[in-house]
């Protein structure tokens, strides 16, 4: 469990992101690992909105059932989360709302609203709450100070100077009265991190993974990696563009990638389901591209802001006919973007469609990590070279390992078909039974190849586990905190994560978990995703599946709660979390 | 006629005989023939339907793609390498029906292609269905009472969004059509051409006779430059139909706009060192 967590509660257009990005940029200069992990209603004003940060000296995998501070910005923000307070936690409020008598809570009243008024205007009441935290935080002015010199410098002195008198009012008023009501942390080592979330992280896979062409149409919560793509695309010189719908973005890129450049597209699940066809073309035109699908839950519009991990089965099916795939869920951010860079040379080197699932979860929490490592980094160009290639050049030409050497458009001499019907080697539309067999076997033999590329599950834990959890994608962070809290209560447990899901690491899944007496999956649907996978690949039957699939990130008290439920109290008693 | 011509498939096409797809076929060869390009230089996109099949009867690169789909992998492959000159064929059910989104979304987005829309009114391909710029009252087995819906407009919405060029041809007029096609390759931006066209399967109202006796080509005093007269143009139908170019509005295309004198995105690296530079941000 981290040091301290904290709560910031708000609502919507409240200033409440504004709040939570100098917090996290303050600790994390301070030299702490941080997941901060974003909870948002599907509206633009008002509702109620939190962020909660995780603040330890090592790295935090997954967020809490509980927090030891509060920092409620609004009334609603006190009344939703003071149950989830730990012992002798604290709440930081508005003195304008009377706080209820609770036992074992701290209650700290500020004068938002009035400070933030006499500094000169309603909206510096997020200064005064920035000055607040970081008192009640024991941590000096100095760097809230020299914070908000950067973040408002480029709106003019007089925003610079408001902001640090209101600051200064909240970071008094805690020092004055309540100096007895803090949670000071621990002092770190400090060292210069990154502070990143998910969407950043799959954005800068996808660019040192060459990207060179990406097309999308707004959907959350994939739109934040759009977003940070676009942001930097003239600079790394990508050509990102707004597509008139779904359809329109996958074609786009099919278009682009034939033409010999490196694309993605980003999504989620409905608009997912709108780039069925187009990921079927790619399968047949074996066109390289790569899918970004963010999950969030439901059928249909479902809950268009939460997180949950429903695509699974979409990502392994999604398209009609038959070809190969990849399919990816890095379980952290830093996972994430190697596994972005790894997707985008493998569409390339294998021309096949290659998804990469991640969720609300991943993209909009953010973490500090070390910078990535550069040197990591393989970039390879797949294309082939026109001289050393017989002529004419055949775009689908019968190889040994199924894979046809690509040329763009535009080489001299050659002429590049790229075809959605069954095709002859040349491209060129065929119906002749013998080289539709031909063309089907072909495609087919890439799965060789691609299943030797890295992607086997990982193991965390004991070794020889009493209880083993298999999971993919974010439940990660759950799955991980839970096997060490099992592991902490002398109850042997270890886990696998998969981030390859296609094609499936069968043999490494048996080895991992075959004979392991009592098994469970993790996971962010109802029916188990993984679980039948599993059975399905590997003939491993798993326990009841331990899902979630209210909209909300699974944590590890959430696992051990359902583990009770299942195999009852006695053996869990002494996990604490 | 340019036997030799360098675009010219020799292999069997599975059009009917008497389809205007082969004039079609004939004037795309003679425009880039008369251009001068190579065949390389050239991409052909199309989507799905007889007219979709013209990319695999055609010399060049090609891009067959999905049912509605072509002008989105076209505005892909334009913008990847700029350097291609960008020929989208196919259909009036797949462009204007099916696709019809993207229809007018590329006009918006204005790239350097020229769309040449096989208009038959019909369906050729699932064997004779309404289209969506069949006539009212043309009876079907699927309109048996005749189609009640308003014809769509291409050359209408065309206008009405601005689009550089636009023109209409017949596929008879294998030489108009093909002098269009030049024009359109030069027009700095999307050009829409659609060429009426008999299907003689299927559609037994606009045969070669009934576009014969009202098509007539516009003289001297139309001037395409006039939005409104360009307008009117585009509604004539019942008595007389218009062709040659309907409508001219220059303006600077999306490539122009958009990546301007720089590289083709082909021919472009990745640089670790700006990646680097993005993290160093990130703090």
């Amino acid at each position: 469990m981290p040091q301290t967590t904290l709560t910031l509660g708000g609502m919507a257009g409240q200033g409440l992101v504004t709040v939570s990005d100098l917090l996290l940029k303050l600790l994390a200069r301070a030299g702490y690992r941080l997941l901060a992990t974003q909870d948002y209603m599907s509206r633009v004003r008002g509702g109620h909105n939190f962020i909660q940060i995780c603040i330890d000296a090592d790295p935090v995998f997954a967020p809490q059932p509980a927090a030891d501070i509060l920092a409620a910005l609004d009334r609603r923000s006190m009344d939703e989360h003071l149950r989830e307070l730990t012992a002798g936690g604290i709440v930081l409020h508005d003195s304008d709302h009377t706080p209820p008598t609770v036992n074992g809570v701290r209650f700290a009243g500020v004068p938002m609203n009035r400070f933030a008024n006499e500094a000169g205007n309603p909206v510096y009441a997020n200064a005064v709450a920035l000055g607040a935290i970081a008192a009640l935080l024991e941590i000096g002015m100095a760097g809230v100070d020299a914070l908000l010199r950067e973040h408002f410098g480029k709106k003019g002195n007089e925003a610079v100077e408001k902001n640090i008198a209101a600051a200064q009012a909240g970071h008094r008023h805690i020092a004055r009265y309540y100096a007895e009501t803090t949670r000071p942390l621990q002092p770190v080592k400090q060292k210069t991190r990154m502070l990143i979330n998910g969407a950043q992280a799959i954005g800068l896979g996808m660019m040192a993974g060459g990207l060179r062409f990406v097309s999308a149409y707004p959907m959350s919560p994939s739109t934040s990696i759009f977003n940070y793509v676009t942001a930097n695309a003239a600079e790394l010189g990508i050509l990102s563009e707004q597509a008139e719908d779904e359809i329109a973005a996958v074609n786009m890129a099919l278009g682009a990638s034939a033409a010999g450049v490196r694309t993605a597209v980003t999504t989620s699940g409905g608009g997912l389901d709108l780039m069925a066809e187009g990921i079927s073309l790619a399968g047949i035109a074996e066109t390289p591209v790569v899918i970004a699908n963010i999950m969030r839950p439901g059928p249909a519009t479902g809950l268009p802001t939460r997180t949950g991990q429903e695509d699974l089965d979409l990502a392994l099916n999604i398209g009609h006919g038959e070809f190969p795939r990849f399919v990816f869920a890095p379980g952290t951010a830093e996972e994430a973007f190697y596994t972005a860079i790894h997707a985008m040379n493998l569409a390339d080197k294998y021309q096949v469609p290659v998804f990469l699932l991640g969720d609300q979860q991943l993209v909009d929490s953010y973490v500090t990590l070390d910078r990535f490592n550069a040197a990591r980094v393989r970039f390879k160009n797949y294309l082939a070279d026109p001289a050393k290639l017989p002529d004419p050049y055949k775009r689908y030409s019968l190889t040994p390992n199924g894979v046809s050497p690509r040329l763009p458009y535009g080489t001299p001499g050659a002429r590049v078909m790229y075809d959605s019907h069954l095709h002859e080697e040349d491209g060129h539309i065929t119906e002749d039974p013998g080289i539709v067999r031909a063309m089907v076997e072909k495609r087919f033999r890439k799965l060789k190849g691609m299943a030797k590329e890295p992607g086997a599950p990982t193991w965390y834990g004991a070794k020889k586990p009493l209880i083993t959890l298999a999971c993919w994608g974010t439940a990660y962070g759950a799955a991980r905190e839970a096997v060490d809290a099992l592991n902490g209560a002398g109850i042997k447990a270890g886990m696998a994560h998969f981030n390859r899901l296609a094609p499936f690491p069968s043999g490494e899944a048996r080895a991992l978990l075959a004979k392991k007496e009592t098994l469970h999956t993790v996971e962010g649907n109802f029916t188990g995703q993984l679980a039948r996978l599993l059975a399905r690949e590997t003939g491993i039957r798993t326990g009841v599946p331990v899902t979630r699939y209210d909209g909300r990130p699974i944590t590890a008290r959430f696992i051990i709660d359902r583990l009770k439920e299942v195999h009852g109290n006695g053996k869990f008693k002494r996990v604490s979390l | 006629m340019e036997n030799s011509n360098a675009f010219r498939y020799e292999g069997e096409k599975a059009w009917c005989p008497g389809c205007g797809d082969f004039a079609i076929l004939s004037s795309v060869e003679k425009a880039l023939t008369r251009a001068g390009k190579k065949p390389e230089e050239v991409l052909t996109v199309s989507g799905i339907g007889q007219a979709a099949k013209l990319p695999h009867y055609l010399k060049t690169n090609g891009f067959n793609g999905l049912h509605g789909r072509a002008l989105p992998p076209a505005f892909g492959a334009k913008t990847a390498n700029h350097r291609l000159t960008v020929i989208v064929t196919s259909g009036d059910g797949d462009v204007y029906g099916e696709g019809g989104n993207h229809f007018i979304h590329a006009i918006r987005r204005n790239t350097e292609m020229t769309l040449i829309v096989h208009n038959n009114q019909v369906y050729g391909l699932t064997k004779g269905q309404a289209s969506p710029t069949s006539d009212k009252g043309m009876k079907t087995k699927l309109q048996p009472d005749g189609v009640i819906l308003t014809p769509f407009n291409p050359l209408a919405v065309a206008i009405a969004l601005g689009a550089p060029f636009v023109a209409r041809s017949f596929s008879k007029e294998i030489d108009l059509t093909a002098e269009l096609i030049g024009q359109a390759m030069e027009c700095g931006g999307f050009a829409l051409i659609d060429v009426l066209q008999p299907c003689v399967s299927f559609n037994k109202v606009n045969t070669y006779q009934w576009y014969q006796q009202r098509a007539y080509r516009l003289g001297p005093e139309h001037d395409p430059a006039d939005r409104m007269k360009a307008l009117a143009k585009a509604f004539e139908w019942d008595e007389k139909i218009p062709l040659g170019v309907i409508y001219k509005n220059p303006r600077p295309g999306y490539v122009a706009t958009v990546i301007g004198d720089a590289k083709p995105l082909v021919e472009r690296d990745v640089d670790m060192e700006k990646i680097k530079g993005l993290m160093a941000r990130l703090y």
